[in-house]
Formats: structure tokens, sequence, C-alpha cells
């Protein structure tokens, strides 16, 4: 049996956490969906396949201070937002962060995100009509998976079915009247399953499949910072009239100069960077830890928003289909 | 037209006069176009030529500089062609030019293809590329309507404070992921300015100010020598409205030199040149 909250229970319940929590939700931002803060339910934007952008930036953001210190006074860590809630999050999105706590919440642990995601609630919302460009289900996640959030909103008729995943959503819903319903969770076509097996590219992928694909890349950052789970950074210090700062932004791997601040280009061709882009995104997490933790959740981002059309699941394809170029021998 | 390009692909290739044809192939979508690059016959039925065939290929040149290479350009991207090769980043010898006569490209996104023609199609002037060793296509006669600027006299118009906030809107979505540089073909540093270290001209701080720093300087650097094929404008990921800026410059070059880039192959940017005769803009000349 589910539990179901009216569409209105909804809004005046959220309205009501507004008054101790911030509340991220997508909104409308000229033709995008952007999370963005919201002042009241109304801004929330229901209608849309996916934002342009993850919620990765919440936790991660593309620009923050490390360390600040003016004339020897030191000032306090960049403040962290106590009582966070993300609302509407997909389930890719969702699952991206959970790829993210391996990376920057476990060991090496990162103290800024740490902070952000143990304060922070996510409030999904299940895909009712997946994209020409989502392939959720290849990277092993649903359109109505929730097990990477705290409370799952469904979109029934009257409502949404409610179910709370951990005890974080159970206790911020503790009060909220709920109407049991006999109606089963409406059925969503998930995306097709590509079919091609990632643990095939650990075998030698032949150089000239990546220069080819390569050919058209023009090492813009795009495919990076769309990604829920891209998380490289550039840092520097800044030293004016007294302040110092230390400075972390979002980086590409892609870029030419990634990795010069080492002194060296570990990747010198655009071809090598691909190819480390992809082993990032599909093999190099699940070797270490596992199935499950491909770096890629299927959000087809950077396939709608890559200029030359650089398509992550043509690749995961080819990897099956053996294309020609793929094995060298 | 899309046989005459297959044929002359076909006839490069296979004589070794060009080791690779840059062209246009169908996207991921099944409706749009993304660029091609054929190395071998077999390759050469994925090619397409049709509306949705915008990207501007002519930075891919700059990869291959010592290798013999052909081109699909259109008018626009012919230009840009002339850009390089007036700047000498390319060489003649080294580049077979595909022209095609072109009526104006569909405004495209991943899976979206417009009714209407592009922005820069509706005012383009050119239809035949100013440059070409083969000509595909008929010649397109429909009368060239005279260069207009209204969309920057649009903005124009508006006061100073409601242009500042106009741009302090469209920076702030700014993700610097410079895809707007990387697709240009006027924008072949090997060092890019936003990458220098020192002195750090643009910040790596994501800030309206800055970005508004980066999105100038890049509109100056081009300024006499951006052709207007839009390439910035149209793979921005937040669809900041780059055009304009660009288009201002071309608006003032213009009046200043009575110069449009890319219309021969030997002409040089009116701000890499001196001549004593011509106007300077601030003032006047003085003897």
């Amino acid at each position: 049996m589910a539990r179901i909250i009216a569409k209105k229970d909804l809004a005046s319940w959220l309205q009501e956490l507004l008054k101790g929590h911030t509340i991220i939700a997508p909104t409308s931002v000229g033709e995008f969906t952007m999370f963005r803060p919201i002042t009241s339910p109304e801004e929330i934007a229901f209608d849309f396949d996916n934002t342009a952008l993850s919620p990765k930036e919440w936790f991660f953001p593309k620009a923050e201070s490390l360390i600040t210190q003016d004339n020897g006074d030191k000032e306090p860590m960049p403040q962290v937002i106590d009582k966070l809630v993300i609302f509407g999050i997909r389930p890719c999105d969702a699952k991206g962060l959970t790829v993210l706590d391996k990376a920057l919440h476990g060991t090496p642990f990162d103290a800024l995100y740490s902070q952000r995601r143990d304060r922070a609630i996510l409030i999904g919302v299940a895909c009712s009509k997946p994209g020409p460009q989502c392939f959720c289900t290849t990277m092993g996640s649903a359109p109505d998976d929730a097990s990477n959030v705290d409370i799952m909103l469904t979109e029934v008729d009257d409502g949404y079915i409610v179910e709370t995943v951990t005890k974080k959503g159970q206790e911020l819903m503790a009060n909220v009247p709920l109407s049991e319903s006999e109606s089963p969770p409406p059925q969503v076509a998930p995306p097709a399953v590509i079919e091609g097996t990632t643990e095939a590219m650990t075998e030698s992928m032949a150089e000239r499949y990546w220069s080819r694909l390569a050919d058209r890349c023009l090492h813009c950052h795009i495919c990076a910072f769309v990604c829920p789970t891209c998380y490289c950074t550039q840092t520097r210090d800044y030293d004016s009239q007294g302040t110092v700062e230390q400075l972390r932004c979002w980086y590409s791997c892609q870029a030419q100069g990634f990795t010069c601040i080492a002194g060296n280009t570990l990747n010198p061709t655009k071809a090598d960077r691909m190819r480390h882009r992809f082993y990032h995104k599909l093999p190099y997490f699940t070797d270490q830890l596992g199935s499950g933790y491909a770096t890629c959740v299927g959000c087809g981002r950077c396939v709608t928003a890559c200029p030359v059309n650089i398509d992550i699941r043509e690749v995961i394809a080819d990897t099956k289909q053996r294309n020609p170029l793929y094995r060298s021998n | 037209m899309i046989q005459q390009i297959k044929e002359k692909a076909k006839e490069l290739l296979d004589s070794g006069a060009v080791s690779c044809v840059i062209g246009y192939e169908r996207a991921s979508d099944g409706l749009t176009a993304r660029p091609l690059f054929v190395y071998e016959a077999e390759d050469i039925d994925r090619l397409i030529f049709d509306e949705t065939c915008t990207h501007n290929l002519v930075k891919y040149l700059l990869n291959r500089k010592d290798e013999p290479t052909a081109i699909v350009v259109k008018p626009c991207d012919a230009r840009a062609l002339n850009v390089l090769l007036g700047e000498k980043q390319l060489r003649r010898e080294n580049v077979f030019i595909i022209g095609v006569t072109c009526p104006g490209v569909v405004k495209t996104g991943w899976n979206k293809k417009g009714d209407e023609l592009e922005a820069r199609c509706q005012v383009c002037t050119q239809h035949t590329p100013p440059i070409y060793d083969f000509l595909v296509g008929e010649p397109i006669e429909e009368p060239s309507p005279p260069i207009t600027f209204s969309d920057v006299t649009d903005l124009e118009g508006k006061s100073a404070a409601e242009r500042a906030s106009f741009w302090a809107e469209q920076f702030e979505r700014c993700i610097r992921c410079y895809a707007c540089r990387d697709v240009c073909p006027g924008c072949y540093c090997t060092e890019c300015q936003v990458e220098q270290l020192d002195p750090e001209w643009v910040s790596i701080r994501f800030t309206p100010e800055e970005n508004l720093m980066w999105h100038v300087m890049r509109a100056f650097h081009l300024a006499g020598r951006c052709i207007g094929c839009n390439e910035c404008e149209r793979v921005c990921p937040v669809n900041i409205p780059l055009s304009l800026l660009n288009r201002k410059l071309e608006q003032e070059v213009s009046a200043l030199f009575d110069f449009q880039a890319g219309l021969a192959d030997d002409a040089r940017a009116p701000l890499a040149t001196f001549k004593k005769d011509e106007k300077l803009g601030i003032g006047e000349w003085h003897e």
C-alpha cells in the first residue's frame, strides 16, 4: 500500500520547511532548468527531463576558498549551508553523489564536501519521462531508483507516492499528512539498456580508436562541467593587499594544460585525454570498487551538451560491437 | 550535392592528393550533423550535407597543418579559412577546399532541429564561398540584403545601467568551459591568456566580473578577425549571446576601416596593420 501526499499538501509542507531550511530545487532560468535556492514552492519546475547542470555544484561548488587569511586574522572556513534540502533530484544525479562520496567523502576526505553532504537531505522525484539521451539503466540505476535519496516522490494523478528511504527522511516527514492509496505506482518505460561491457575496455583498446574519436573533440570543458561525477579541480594561491587566499575551481581533464601545474602534462594529446576520460567514467572505479560504482551514471548531459556530439553511449556500444578500430592487433 | 562531395572526396583520397577529408556525418540523434574525418574510402558514404551542417570545420585544419587535407566549407567557413591563410596559420597547398553554396543553416542542438534559419544566416550576405578549389551546388542568385546591425543597435538603445545588468545576468551563467574559445577558428594561441599564470590576466574564480573580463578579452582579440560563424554562441552550454559582442566589434571595424574579415586570403586584420590615412575613431587623425 502506497502512502500519498497531495500536491497542495506538498506545497504547504515545503513552505513550512522553508522556515528552517534552505531548499534548492529545479527552477526555470531562461530556457534552462537549474537547481537554485527557492523562496516559494511555486518556483519549482516539475516538467523537464533533467536540469542543465547537476546539483553537484551545491556540494562541490564551481569555485570556493579553501583558506583565507587577512592580516594575520584567521577567517573561518567558508560557510556551509546548515540545513540544506535538495528537492527534485533525479535518481541518476543522486547516484552521482553516492559515487562522488567514494572520491571525496571517504579516503581521501574532503572536509567541505563532506560537511555539505552530511548536512543535506535529498528529496528525489522519479522520472516520469526519461529523455532520449538518458541511459541510467545501462549504468545500473533506474528512473525510479530510490537507493541514493532520503525521500523519494513518484508522481501520481492527485499527488506523489512518498517513500521515506532513510532515517533522516523519516524524521523530516514525521508530521506530514499522508493518505493511503491502493493504486499502483505508474509504469515508466525505462531507457533501453545499451549493450556493451565496460570491463572489456580494460583490455587494450586501440590507440587509433581514441585518436579517431578525439579528432572532432574541441578539448573544451563542457563534458566535465555538466557531469554529476567529475571532481577535478585546479587550485591557485592569491595574495592581494595583505589578504591571502587559496582558491579551488572546477577543472577538466580535457583541457590542454591539465596537470601542467605539477610541471608536466600527463596526457599530451586529445586522444590521450579522451581515453583517460572514458576510462575514468567507465572501468576505473568499477575495477577498484566493484560494479555499481562506474562514475558514469547515465544522465546523458554530456551527450546533449557536447558541441561536436562525442557520445559516451556510442563508446559503450563500440566495446560490444567490436568496432574495427577497437582492438589493436 | 552530396554526391558531388562524395565523388570529389573519393577522387582525392584514392589519388593520395589528401590524407583526410573533413566533412559532416549524421549525429547520434539521427537528426542533426557532426564533424567527420574521412581517412579511408570506405567511410565516404557516411558523408552528408544538409541544412543541419552548422559547424565551422576550419578549426580542425589547425591540427593538420602539415597534412594535405580536404575540407567542406560553407561561405562563412571559407571566410574563416581566408583569415587563417592571411595570418599564415595554414599552407594553402596543404588545403583542398570543397566549397558549398549555402542558402543558410537551421538552428540545431542535440536532437533538436529548428525550422528557422540561424540568426547569422538571416542576415548573411554571402551565399558562395569566397575561396574554393571545387565548388559544389548551384550559385545562389538571391539578392544580398544590406548588412545590418539591428541586434547591436537594439541593445545600444538601452541605458548604460540596463546594458550593465543585461550583461551581468548573461555572464553570471558562464561556467568558463572555454568552448567558445576552443571552437573558434580565430583562437589558435598555443598558450591562451586565461591560462597564463604570470601575470594572471583572468582569475580562475567564476564570478561575473572575471567572466566579463574573459569574454571582453576574447571578443577584442577577434576584432576585425571574426567572420561571424557564431560557433561560439552555438557551443555555449548556457546560451550566452556572444554574437552581440562580436557583432558590435564587427560594426566598429566596418565603420572605422571599411573592412570585413575573410573576404580575401591575403587581407590583414586592420588592427594588425597601420595605414597613415586611416581613421582612428577616438578623436580624429591629426597631422
